[in-house]
């Protein structure tokens, strides 16, 4: 066996030392079933609703059902050594996580335990996983963007810091892919990024985690798992200590970005215990609350203003907004948006993004369907150059997919319309991009300007995206110190414009696509 | 168990509260007890459980057992019982009956377990601290565990004062 790291005589010694005998007084009850991960205990009189219960062997479970004569309790994690008579104790607490810096390039478990091998997560601080989310004083509104890095999403439907904004769409629509390329696209700004994985494959997971340490964008990620083999209990609780943990980051005056993936499972995680713990079954069979589960979970991610963040780290950190942007992912089935949860969490969140999988095997990646997705507050954080220059490419996607039905008698149609259907046909091609290569804002704003200014009207469809791509290697090349400027303002002057208009006219000039 | 409980209460608050109005709050103490040992008898639950013993055949038994044990009221508790299909309720009946008792007389029991017998002042001293801690008379029952190694434990009802060489050391090892 391997001698861990805590396992010196000496720190043992240190411990001993400073360990404080006291007499304990606690409540007790005995253990009267057991059935499915849900035991029931007699006694435990003064136990308190969500209070963390100690079962002999160093397991714990969570109270969730107060009765008048027992309590009904969810465990966490393995149950099977428990046996009827055994004691169980109050603890007088709600269940903690380790918050902090030390867990940024993690992978760790609902409960916030290491599970990559990487040996203990050294942190002092712990945070309850239920909390209230901050009061009205405290917020302050949505103005900075998050950019994810993602042509059609951060043009047409932007995301700011503490917004919620939903991806949705079928299984196999490319929703994971998104929030990853959201991940690879915050390195170096500062974001932290948290990923809750809820009830998926391990291999998924694994193929997560080394896809972020490719794109070297582990170092500002935690990744929270409760995987499909976890107990119902965890795969509810991850959510919460995902949050937790990105909470840690808004109260000291950062922004993070978490990621729940996805929400449907928890949902049904939360069913399967509801119905094992007698509730009465509602709509899908969902309990009562499952609307406020979500609800509460997504309120906590928010902006907050300059004196919270001084009043929460006691003056240590001044003139700083704190944010935690969350992006919450569903999948429907078959497309259906009008399902008990979909419904629910549509409405909770600040607009949603919306994938199709028609979109999806047609070749249109991302499957963003521009129609149905909005982003309700985003649009206050947009960039200058982004904010003018997606607005155009909204209006020719929106046009586009009125006239894209009579494409097919492109002869037949009058010069305007025929243009029209042109110009959608190019943008929607210019909207696709690949898996794990996001864009910054100059290199968006360079792609854009080029379709909103005619230069791919000439061009054939298929060229679109080879006639992009040599165009950004060109401005990387040939423009360097423009597309540095654009990055660090985000302004759209007239200079700027000019700028990238003749760069790109010199580029044509040079037709090496 | 707690099933049990919640049918057994409303014949305890029953018992209870004409007990209070008839004054006789220990003889229904004597009354309960006796007769939660006899339902608990090995041999009474199989001829309770045994369908073919009627509900007068089981009265009549149960009677001639307690004979002068039970008074008036106490056999017609029986009848009822036995008529509803609750008499295997009685000692959960005794049981919350019990503790109904000792929360009108504002005490409580407190089991004390010590590695070591008590003396008699010892349990004197024991009672009058846990009398202030706990703000109600208690009545003291203790028992000797030796795997507690040394100290004591207290428990009344759910609340459990845990002194004990054992538990600090199980403490201790959660700590390392």
């Amino acid at each position: 066996m391997q001698l861990n790291p805590s396992e010196i005589s000496d720190l043992i010694k240190k411990k001993i030392e400073n360990f404080d005998v006291n007499v304990e007084a606690h409540t007790e009850g005995t253990v009267v079933s057991v059935t499915d991960g849900i035991v029931r205990v007699h006694g435990l009189s003064e136990a308190m609703q969500g209070e963390m219960l100690e079962f002999p062997g160093n397991s714990y479970g969570m109270a969730l059902n107060l009765e008048r004569d027992s309590v009904g309790v969810v465990m966490l994690g393995a149950y099977q050594h428990i046996t009827e008579g055994d004691t169980v104790k109050c603890t007088g607490k709600i269940l903690e996580v380790p918050v902090g810096e030390a867990l940024l390039g993690r992978v760790v478990d609902g409960l916030g335990n290491a599970i990559d091998g990487k040996g203990a997560i050294e942190t002092t601080e712990t945070s309850p996983v239920e909390k209230i989310a901050p009061g009205v004083i405290a917020r302050q509104s949505v103005d900075q963007p998050v950019q994810l890095g993602l042509k059609s999403i951060d043009s047409m439907i932007p995301v700011g810091r503490g917004q919620r904004e939903l991806i949705i769409g079928d299984r196999q629509t490319g929703k994971t892919a998104i929030a990853i390329d959201a991940i690879i696209n915050q390195k170096g700004t500062g974001v932290k990024c948290i990923y809750v994985a809820i009830g998926q494959k391990r291999s998924s997971i694994a193929n997560v985690v080394r896809k972020l340490e490719e794109h070297d964008a582990l170092a500002h990620t935690i990744i929270v798992v409760a995987s499909a083999s976890e107990s119902a209990a965890l795969q509810f609780i991850a959510p919460y200590t995902g949050c937790s943990m990105g909470e840690f980051f808004r109260d000291k005056g950062e922004d993070a970005l978490i990621i729940y993936d996805d929400l449907t499972k928890q949902a049904w995680a939360y069913r399967q215990m509801s119905l094992l713990l007698r509730r009465p079954p509602g709509r899908e069979a969902y309990p009562g609350d499952v609307f406020y589960i979500h609800s509460r979970l997504l309120e906590r991610a928010s902006r907050i203003n300059a004196e919270e963040v001084e009043k929460l780290t006691g003056g240590k950190v001044k003139g700083k907004t704190g944010s935690l942007t969350a992006l919450p992912i569903i999948e429907t089935q078959g497309g259906d948006v009008s399902a008990f949860v979909p419904t629910n969490v549509i409405s909770i969140t600040d607009g949603q993004i919306f994938l199709e999988s028609d979109l999806f095997n047609s070749g249109i990646r991302p499957a963003v369907n521009a129609g149905l997705s909005v982003s309700r507050v985003g649009g206050a954080a947009q960039t200058k150059i982004i904010k003018k220059l997606g607005g155009g490419i909204r209006l020719d996607l929106a046009q586009y997919r009125e006239l894209a039905a009579f494409a097919q008698f492109a002869s037949d149609l009058d010069e305007s319309t025929r243009k029209q259907i042109e110009r959608g046909q190019r943008v929607t091609e210019l909207m696709k991009q690949d898996q794990y290569s996001p864009m910054s804002v100059a290199e968006m704003g360079v792609s854009l300007h080029a379709a909103n200014a005619g230069f791919l009207d000439d061009l054939e469809v298929s060229k679109v995206r080879d006639f992009e791509a040599a165009l950004q290697s060109y401005m990387k090349s040939e423009e360097a110190d423009l597309m540095q400027k654009i990055n660090d303002t985000g302004d759209y002057s007239d200079e700027i414009k000019k700028g990238i208009q003749s760069a790109i006219e010199a580029f044509i000039k040079t037709s090496s696509w | 168990m707690s099933e049990l409980s919640t049918l057994a209460r409303p014949y305890a608050e029953a018992v209870f509260k004409r007990a209070l109005e008839g004054n006789s709050a220990a003889e229904w103490s004597d009354m309960l007890a006796f007769l939660s040992v006899v339902i608990q008898d090995q041999e009474m639950s199989v001829i309770i459980a045994n369908p073919k013993v009627s509900q007068q055949q089981l009265t009549q038994l149960l009677l001639d057992i307690c004979q002068d044990q039970l008074k008036e009221e106490g056999v017609n508790l029986v009848k009822l019982l036995v008529q509803n299909d609750r008499i295997i309720l009685t000692p959960q009946i005794s049981a919350l009956y019990e503790s109904y008792k000792a929360e009108h007389e504002g005490y409580v029991d407190v089991d004390v377990m010590s590695a070591y017998a008590l003396s008699k002042e010892e349990q004197k001293k024991f009672a009058s601290k846990l009398e202030k801690k706990l703000n109600k008379k208690v009545h003291i029952t203790t028992s000797i565990d030796k795997s507690l190694i040394g100290g004591f434990l207290a428990k009344a009802g759910d609340t459990v004062i845990d002194g004990s060489i054992k538990g600090q050391l199980q403490q201790l090892a959660k700590k390392l």
